[in-house]
């Protein structure tokens, strides 16, 4: 699966600006649930998910930043897809909003947690 | 293969001018073992110190938890891959020091957690308010990248419980333990009526702060393979992973998992315990397929009748946890799960973020999410200053008279996914 097959969204700025210039990233200024509605809202248009919307013990809503690998080419409504992003999205609801109150730093720091499991993702998806 | 585990009991804990062991005494040079920290140019400086059970002392954040441990005879060293150099570990004469711990303490990250409390309410939640800790706390060189500040870290900790390790060299074990096993033919001819049942232990394997090695290798390049359990008493399996401290699997949990532990306890009686089998958790879905349907085709492989599955962390491991269970389940093999749940502060939301009719056998570390007090404690190793921005805090994390209000997420090993921990309905 080479950089043309799959599609990068994310609400974290250090991803946009290490990928945009050479993978397909959508980056929106977004929470992180509204980041997993907008993987949902693709999925109900065919995308497949890719990677795992819950990567990372830092919790939803801990850490503000989420990026999320998925297909750039569409097909039937993946049913797999569909049940892990509504089931991310359930288990995103259970943890408090603590996302505004970190310093410049730990938020770059919580960045760069997004980024390594992002980049491990790519490690997978670029293997193909 | 045949293990002799001869345990050493540690009374206390000392600093001295001379690092020995006498009379169940560990006796620690702070300049030897300061030294031994230092080897890595990345570390600036090291400070060590030590923590008693009962102690009014909180040591936060800590990154891992270490039971010092030599190989006395037989095949390679602790820490294969790591330390020691590659070789099948697992047969032969262990020595560990029991009753006490090296725990390795520095702010890789800003919001970065784990809690251990030598007294009070949050020592009943963490099993390692009950070791003796030799606790080093490490400084970085100045401008130093996360991902190499960590490394430094936790090579830093397994060189410091070798170094100890080393200590017990010539002593005579208070008590030994020994642990064998079967090849596949010698177990089925030893055993022909009892169950076939295997360990799965799904590792850590996401990125940074995330990540779990085996002999030395990253688990989340790893296929799903097969260990000989008694491989992991002598190191073959390490953390790199520390962030929602209450359910990752310190190195010393590695040592002495209670699953592996638990099963050569019914070896030969109740069960034919056939082997450990080791996959990951990364966050890549295809990677959960090939990991899932290998496992499963492992299983069945070895003509298994049951296996005990158990998961480090939460949220993308749920996905994994119950592929692996759907899979082995349909490959006509029992599963039992072990996990913990993330059921909201209340206890009334669903504990996982995956499920299937096939998961009907759960054993539960208990719910992350539940609120605890921690007082406030008279001194503190490492540092308090991120403490309201660790998982499970809260805006109301430090109140006014100095005690933290936080989810029983923070206390390392609390809602552990193996039983090393103290919560417990029995």
């Amino acid at each position: 699966m080479g950089q043309k097959n799959y599609i990068v969204i994310t609400n974290n700025p250090l991803v946009s600006e290490k990928l945009h210039e050479t993978h397909g990233v959508v980056y929106k200024e977004a929470s992180y649930e509204e980041l997993l509605t907008e993987v949902r809202d693709r999925i109900h248009e065919g995308h497949t998910l890719l990677t795992h919307p819950l990567s990372g013990s830092v919790k939803p809503n801990e850490t503000p930043y989420k990026s999320v690998l998925i297909s750039s080419g569409k097909g039937e409504i993946d049913e797999r897809s569909l049940s892990i992003i509504e089931n991310a999205i359930q288990a995103c609801r259970k943890f408090e909003d603590k996302t505004g109150r970190y310093s410049a730093r730990v938020l770059k720091d919580f960045q760069l947690i997004d980024w390594t499991l992002l980049e491990s993702g790519l490690a997978s998806a670029d293997a193909w | 293969m045949r293990l002799e585990m001869g345990h050493i009991y540690i009374k206390d804990i000392q600093f001295a001018s001379e690092s020995k062991i006498e009379d169940g005494i560990l006796y620690v040079s702070e300049e030897a073992v300061k030294a031994v920290a230092l080897e890595d140019e990345k570390i600036k400086s090291a400070s060590f110190d030590i923590a008693r059970p009962g102690e009014s002392v909180r040591i936060t954040p800590v990154k891992d938890v270490i039971e010092p441990r030599v190989k006395v005879e037989g095949r390679g060293g602790i820490f294969p891959g790591v330390i020691a150099k590659v070789d099948t570990v697992g047969e032969g004469k262990t020595y560990a020091l029991k009753g006490m711990a090296v725990v390795t303490a520095g702010k890789i990250v800003g919001f970065q957690e784990g809690i251990i409390d030598m007294t009070g309410p949050g020592a009943d939640y963490t099993p390692f308010s009950k070791t003796l800790n030799l606790v080093m706390v490490c400084e970085p060189v100045d401008d130093i990248k996360q991902h190499d500040y960590e490394k430094a870290v936790r090579f830093a900790g397994f060189r410091v419980a070798a170094y100890i390790g080393e200590l017990a060299r010539n002593l005579t074990p208070d008590e030994t333990k020994v642990y064998e096993t079967c090849t596949i033919k010698e177990g089925m001819e030893k055993y022909p009526d009892l169950p076939r049942v295997a360990y799965v232990q799904m590792l850590q394997s996401q990125g940074l702060l995330h990540d779990t090695y085996v002999y030395g290798v990253d688990a989340k390049k790893i296929v799903p393979t097969i260990l000989n359990p008694t491989e992991i008493m002598d190191g073959a399996i390490v953390s790199g992973n520390c962030v929602s401290a209450c359910d990752k699997n310190p190195t010393y949990v590695h040592l002495n998992n209670p699953v592996v532990h638990d099963m050569f306890e019914q070896h030969g009686k109740t069960i034919n315990f056939v082997c450990q089998i080791i996959t990951n958790e990364n966050v890549y879905l295809a990677d959960k397929m090939r990991s899932s349907d290998w496992t499963a085709k492992i299983c069945k492989m070895l003509d298994l009748d049951g296996v005990i599955v158990s998961q480090e962390g939460f949220g993308n491991p749920d996905t994994d946890l119950i592929m692996n269970c759907k899979k082995i389940e349909a490959e006509g093999v029992k599963t039992v799960i072990i996990t913990d749940e993330y059921a909201g502060r209340d206890g009334k939301s669903q504990s996982l973020a995956d499920a299937d009719a096939a998961a009907d056998a759960v054993v539960t570390g208990g719910n992350a999410n539940q609120v605890i007090i921690l007082p406030k404690l008279d001194k503190v190793i490492g540092t308090l200053d991120y403490v309201t921005k660790i998982a499970g805090a809260s805006e109301e994390t430090l109140r006014a008279d100095g005690s933290l209000e936080v989810e029983l997420q923070v206390l390392t090993g609390a809602t552990n996914e193996t039983g090393f921990n103290k919560l417990s309905a029995r």
